[in-house]
């Protein structure tokens, strides 16, 4: 249990004043809110009775529109399902869940409050019950991690009169990776030495599509045997495999490079490490303060292009729900 | 582009459609602008979008349309009000059958909006109120389904049925909310001029009550049911069905052509006596609505006093003077849409020895024949007559001829030379025009004094009334009978004196009438006295019962209708509190965190030494650790806090008061004993705060 720790008047002030929805008015709205001006005016201005029946109309309208939107977005419960993998300067897919207990929403716009990403994710309508995935194209314009506070959920619902914004706080960081392109630059030499299936006289084996059996010779690795038929035989037998010819890749990116050369150099680095691990063969990747081993792979990609998207940020704190992708 | 929902554009032009009601309703639109809309809003509603193929081609257009209606406004004939509307419905038109994109939409609505504005200002139709309530619902209904459409991706359909529930609940409250705002608004009025409010289609331009009455014209009048006049008569006479003649003015003077007076205004008054009342009059309280269209008093045969009138009018009700004008006619001197007033007539017996009430020159035209009157004129009403010379034997003698040898005909052939020849002798049927200028000349020509009456007859019983039809108007004849006055003589065959309408739309329309009516009284005619006697009648105490002791006296309490309202007033105060405190989405503050932040701040005061971040809990810990005296006052005053803020046990009244004295004393205790040096101290001690 703590104490609460009273907050200055300064900050209680604001504290105090600020909207629970922030409203912002239309092209439409403007224009109606106009006539509606120019209707009390000449209902004032002439006494004429439909005239402020009419008045009465018009402003009750906004006093619905407002009570009808604050429903709409009164009861909704968001959830960050994120991106599977977001480049900058690339539209990448984001998704968010929404979901409700009670009543209806109608014309949710999404967008992430208070980030550099571009774009908003639409429900024309959200029904109680069920949570919908909402899907979105966002835009990031440069690499590292996003840090996401909240979510605006807008409504123009009912009438498209007023932009009610709810921001729903919600900590996230969002990794962006570096920007995809071609490599200009060939990746240089690949590793030497007994590593992998390459270079390699003792291991004759490798790890392609199965070629046969062959008899277990003395001090060859018994991982291979293939027992069933070992059993069968009577004999240890191993399976033997085709041999792929896989190389070893490690990219390095230099120290001391800020700014655009790192962006650019990052950006070269994965197109290369893209490149190889698409043609099968191992990359590690070299950083001025870690590095990874070499793999091959989708996920070994995938460990390179976030390595390469912290570069930079390694000071900054992930947030308390840091993700790679949401 | 996303191919826009049928549905939606269908509701928006029927919601324009309305809005143009509102407006075409005033009848004061001009025709072309009529077909204009109407065939843009047939064409619109099938989906056919002209505009979108020639859009230069109808921008002109509209640029033609506004040279027009600038050139009708600078001339005169228009009003400016009038124009601006014509203009904005050719503008709906255009926008309507143009291509149906966000910037159409939004210009279509706004014209709309526009144009239910404009009716307001021109009609006071209870037709206005249906068509603001048709395009609120329908323009509400698009506006919505357009910003559902525009949120749903490609291809999906549009949950239009989710829409409507919710928007309808919404537009039925805000329908309660403009009538909430109309009733309880205060009325101001700057009385600035604005445009006056039309009656609206089926307005009268009755024989009589123009300034002349012309033989000749369509005698369409009579097939209108729109009703004119409603009155309440005292003594009742509580029949179905009035034989009564509303008299509203007579006429003198005849050229040949259209009847006239010889006399002009005369004086104006609060009320008019025309002649001096008997013992037993005959009261009515008139309203004369606004398909009446004429500023001339109604009354029954014979008038005596008409006057204490109110004119309605769209900026609030006001006493209206009554001018004398010749011929008997009592006309308002305000021009207004709708009047109430009292007339008294005599009762058909109170006649004898009456005054005529006339001036010389009028009392010199009763026996005045237009200069070319056809010679053959006064030879039929000698031949009729045969020597009869006693005015109203005379009268009745013609009026029995002229019913049975000639028919009646609202038909017309244009406009002859001799309009009354051509009815005497060629055509030998006419209307009730006709009839009565036939037999006042035909009696003139005998050398009987007689002049032309119009107004109304009958009168069809409805709410204890009678109310009185655009179709009743009819003309009729006055002879001078020495010793009794203007005698009513009516040569019109009587199956055809009254409304010739059908009997069903008549009764239809009766009742829209009576709704009318009440629309008229509750509506338009709402004013700021009858906000304050809305209001008065929720506290006025209630009158005393009719079989109520009269030593009884009224009760002092309020009535149960204001308890009523009290409650109703509070009971929306507490709901609008609990919405805004809840929409503010702050917990409110326990009376336990109040207590607490009293005790941080007395503690920060004493500059009692306490670490950052650390609560009231920890810090009594470490002080009864340190075997601090403070410890004795903080102990159970933490143990109160942590009960009363999650135990439930709250803190009882006046407890926090004693707790915080308890903590104070020992505050006081703890700095005097530091005040106090002890003994071989030296110099000053710094202390760090």
């Amino acid at each position: 249990m703590k104490a609460p720790a009273r907050p200055p008047l300064k900050a209680r002030l604001r504290a105090l004043l600020r909207p629970p929805r922030t409203l912002s008015v239309t092209k439409t709205g403007r224009t109606y809110l106009v006539v509606t001006f120019g209707v009390g005016l000449g209902a004032l201005n002439t006494g004429n009775n439909l005239l402020y029946l009419l008045l009465g109309l018009l402003l009750s309208m906004v006093v619905v529109s407002g009570v009808l939107s604050e429903r709409c977005l009164r009861d909704l419960t968001v959830r960050r399902v994120g991106a599977d993998a977001a480049f900058a300067r690339e539209p990448f897919a984001y998704r968010w869940a929404v979901s409700r207990k009670k009543g209806h929403g109608f014309a949710l716009t999404f967008s992430e409050d208070l980030s550099p990403l571009t774009g908003t994710g639409k429900l024309g309508h959200l029904s109680a019950g069920k949570e919908h995935i909402v899907r979105a194209d966002l835009a990031a314009p440069h690499r590292g991690p996003v840090r996401l506070s909240g979510v605006r959920v807008t409504t123009t619902w009912p009438l498209g009169l007023f932009a009610k914004t709810r921001v729903f706080s919600l900590e996230g960081t969002l990794l962006v990776y570096p920007r995809r392109g071609y490599a200009c630059k060939e990746p240089g030499p690949a590793e030497k030495g007994p590593r992998g299936e390459s270079g390699s006289p003792r291991h004759l084996d490798g790890t392609g599509d199965v070629a046969g059996l062959r008899e277990l010779a003395p001090n060859e690795d018994a991982r291979r045997i293939h027992w069933l038929k070992s059993a069968a035989a009577g004999r240890l037998l191993k399976v033997e495999r085709e041999r792929e010819e896989r190389r070893i890749w490690k990219l390095a990116l230099e120290t001391g490079l800020t700014g655009d050369a790192l962006e650019r150099r990052c950006e070269e680095v994965a197109a290369q490490a893209h490149q190889l691990l698409d043609a099968g063969h191992e990359v590690g990747l070299q950083l001025p303060e870690r590095a990874l081993r070499p793999a091959a792979g989708a996920s070994q990609e995938r460990r390179i292009l976030q390595a390469l998207a912290w570069v930079g940020f390694e000071g900054v704190d992930a947030g308390t729900d840091s993700r790679e992708a949401a | 582009m996303k191919r826009p929902l049928r549905l939606r554009l269908a509701l928006r032009d029927l919601a324009v459609g309305f809005a143009f009601a509102a407006m075409a309703m005033s009848g004061q639109l001009p025709v072309w602008v009529l077909g204009v809309f109407i065939g843009a809003l047939v064409l619109a509603l099938c989906d056919v979008r002209l505009v979108a193929r020639f859009s230069r081609l109808s921008a002109l257009g509209l640029l033609v349309a506004a040279v027009l209606l600038g050139l009708q406004l600078t001339a005169g004939a228009m009003n400016a009000v009038v124009a601006a509307c014509a203009f904005a419905s050719l503008i709906a038109a255009q926008r309507m059958l143009s291509t149906p994109d966000a910037a159409a939409e939004g210009q279509t609505h706004l014209t709309g909006l526009l144009m239910v504005a404009g009716g307001a200002a021109l009609s006071g139709d209870m037709t206005y109120a249906l068509c603001l309530i048709a395009f609120g619902v329908l323009a509400s209904l698009a506006l919505a389904l357009g910003v559902v459409e525009a949120a749903v991706p490609d291809g999906e359909p549009v949950p239009v049925r989710a829409v409507l529930r919710p928007l309808s609940v919404g537009v039925m409250f805000a329908v309660a909310g403009a009538v909430a705002f109309f009733v309880l608004f205060p009325r101001l009025n700057w009385a600035m001029v604005g445009p006056r409010s039309a009656p609206g289609f089926g307005a009268v331009s009755s024989a009589g009550y123009s300034n002349t009455v012309r033989l000749g014209g369509a005698g369409t009048i009579k097939g209108n049911p729109r009703v004119v006049l409603r009155a309440t008569l005292t003594p009742d006479p509580g029949r179905e069905a009035l034989d009564a003649y509303w008299v509203g003015r007579t006429y003198d003077t005849f050229d040949g052509m259209e009847w006239t007076n010889v006399v002009g205004a005369q004086q104006t008054e609060r009320q008019i006596t025309l002649r001096p009342a008997s013992d037993t009059l005959l009261h009515q309280r008139i309203e004369l609505l606004p398909a009446y269209g004429a500023r001339t008093l109604i009354a029954l045969e014979t008038p005596s006093r008409l006057g204490n009138a109110m004119a309605h009018t769209p900026t609030g009700t006001r006493n209206s003077p009554v001018q004398l004008q010749g011929g008997g006619e009592v006309r308002f001197t305000v021009t207004a849409p709708s009047y109430t007033y009292e007339a008294y007539s005599l009762p058909p017996d109170a006649k004898k020895g009456m005054s005529d009430g006339l001036v010389q020159a009028e009392r010199d035209q009763l026996l005045a024949l237009p200069e070319h009157l056809d010679a053959r004129v006064a030879q039929l009403a000698a031949q009729v007559l045969q020597g009869e010379k006693e005015p109203l034997a005379a009268a009745r003698k013609l009026a029995t001829f002229l019913q049975r040898d000639y028919g009646y005909t609202l038909e017309q052939a244009g406009t002859p030379e001799d309009p009354l020849a051509e009815f005497l002798f060629v055509r030998k049927a006419g209307h009730c025009e006709h009839f009565a200028t036939a037999l006042t000349l035909m009696l003139r020509t005998q050398g009987i004094g007689a002049r032309l009456a119009t107004g109304f007859y009958g009168g069809a019983r409805m709410d204890g009334g009678y109310l009185v039809r655009a179709g009743d108007a009819h003309a009729w004849t006055h002879v001078l009978v020495p010793g009794r006055g203007f005698v009513t003589v009516d040569a019109t065959p009587p199956s055809n004196r009254t409304s010739q309408g059908s009997v069903l739309l008549e009764k239809v329309l009766a009742l829209y009438e009576a709704v009318e009516s009440r629309w008229r009284n509750s509506v338009v005619d709402y004013s700021f006295r009858d906000q304050f006697e809305l209001a008065s009648a929720l506290v006025r105490p209630p009158r005393r019962a009719p079989g109520a002791p009269a030593n009884e006296g009224p009760s002092r309490l309020p009535p149960p209708r204001a308890w009523v309202t009290a409650a109703v007033v509070a009971f929306v105060i507490w709901r609008a509190g609990r919405f805004v405190s809840r929409w503010t989405g702050r917990a409110p503050v326990l009376e336990a965190t109040r207590f607490l932040d009293r005790v941080d701040t007395a503690l920060q005061k004493a500059h009692v030494p306490r670490f950052e971040h650390e609560t009231l809990e920890d810090l009594t810990t470490r002080l009864a650790r340190e075997g601090h005296p403070l410890a004795l006052a903080l102990t159970p005053l933490t143990r109160r806090y942590l009960e009363a803020r999650f135990g439930g046990r709250a803190l009882r009244e006046g407890e926090a008061e004693h707790l915080l004295a308890t903590l104070r004393r020992a505050l006081d205790a703890e700095a005097s004993r530091r005040a106090v040096k002890p003994a071989g101290q030296a110099g000053p001690t710094a202390r760090a705060s």
